[in-house]
């Protein structure tokens, strides 16, 4: 008896591993408030996104996990329309910290808003 | 209790559905093992006119948790837009290499959204969704992965377990909000879960390079015409 509820929980325990999602990143309200902004982008949509992509940083760094790739990214690209020149680069930085493979492409973000000042 | 065992043991064949290996699928993604993926702004052939913004603002999640540095979509639009790259059309003809010059990506992932639609019953509602995606690589310019198959999402009222028939009604009330009025947010993302599900698992999810014999719910090799 024991041994057949033994098998009965190890096939169990398979179909949870052979089935189940692997969810390792935080992502919030992501989907629901980039959504929003893209259907009618103005002032408020876009701070409300913007909090999403805060809270998935807080919340992140408390459960300690990675942040997810290309939200610092993000931030900083908002930021960096608000002329927020400091605070914007400190994200871009994170960003390539915790993915070296985006260098290029920040580099190239951060490139553009230097030859936007000089014009 | 025999036959207990026996139908649990069956039950994890019906729950799966395996009839293909990811590596079966995707020989070259195990060759190239790209890291990072940009993701084009997507060709929609379908009537549903929402798709293509539904697609966009949440594919990165399921991606991202697959294991690979996805490129922030917005600003690769907003990129693209500023080099006169704004038609889909247009897009979908850049060579992949190009990109690689431009974003320093691994892989481009063209879309197109073929088929967007809402089945709206009474008391149950889904949509049906064809995607057609293909992954190229920047290096070489092949096909890493290819994709294409219906994928069915429910959209059904969460009330489902409460009988009789205040419950049908209930039912059929939240269905019919959910599948009218919403949100297809949730909806749009569990599409996209579904299509990575036969993607192999990228340099930032612990099973990368692990899951080549990891069989996949496909009816069949789907391949480009």
């Amino acid at each position: 008896m024991k041994i057949i509820s033994s098998v009965i929980v190890a096939i169990i325990v398979l179909q949870f591993i052979g089935c189940a999602p692997e969810t390792q990143f935080y992502w919030g309200n992501y989907s629901k408030t980039l959504y929003a902004y893209k259907k009618s982008p103005d002032d408020k949509t876009l701070a409300v996104h913007k909090n999403s992509l805060n809270d998935i940083i807080t919340v992140s760094t408390k459960k300690h996990a990675t942040v997810p790739p290309g939200v610092y990214a993000e931030l900083g690209y908002i930021l960096l329309k608000e002329n927020k020149e400091k605070e914007s680069f400190e994200c871009f930085d994170k960003e390539i910290k915790l993915y070296p493979e985006s260098i290029e492409f920040i580099g190239k973000l951060k490139a553009e808003f230097h030859s936007g000042e000089t014009k | 209790m025999k036959n207990l065992i026996i139908l649990l043991f069956f039950s994890i064949f019906i729950g799966c559905a395996p009839s293909i290996t990811k590596q079966e699928f995707a020989p070259q993604m195990y060759v190239e093992h790209p890291k990072s993926i940009l993701v084009l702004p997507p060709l929609n052939k379908s009537t549903a006119a929402d798709a293509k913004d539904y697609y966009l603002t949440t594919v990165a999640e399921p991606l991202t948790n697959s294991g690979y540095y996805v490129y922030p979509i917005e600003i690769v639009t907003d990129i693209l837009k500023q080099e006169g790259l704004s038609d889909t059309e247009t897009m979908m003809n850049v060579p992949p290499q190009k990109f690689r010059e431009f974003f320093g990506t691994d892989a481009v992932m063209y879309v197109s959204i073929l088929k967007w639609n809402t089945v709206y019953l009474i008391t149950s509602g889904s949509v049906k969704v064809q995607i057609e995606c293909e992954l190229k690589s920047t290096r070489t310019g092949i096909t890493l992965w290819y994709y294409n198959e219906e994928v069915e999402v429910s959209t059904t009222g969460d009330n489902a377990n409460q009988g009789g028939l205040a419950g049908l009604l209930i039912q059929a009330a939240t269905t019919a909000i959910k599948t009218a009025a919403t949100d297809y947010v949730p909806v749009a993302r569990d599409v996209n879960k579904k299509i990575f599900l036969a993607i192999p698992f990228g340099k930032y999810n612990k099973n990368f390079n692990k899951d080549m014999l990891t069989k996949i719910e496909l009816k069949k090799k789907t391949e480009k015409k």
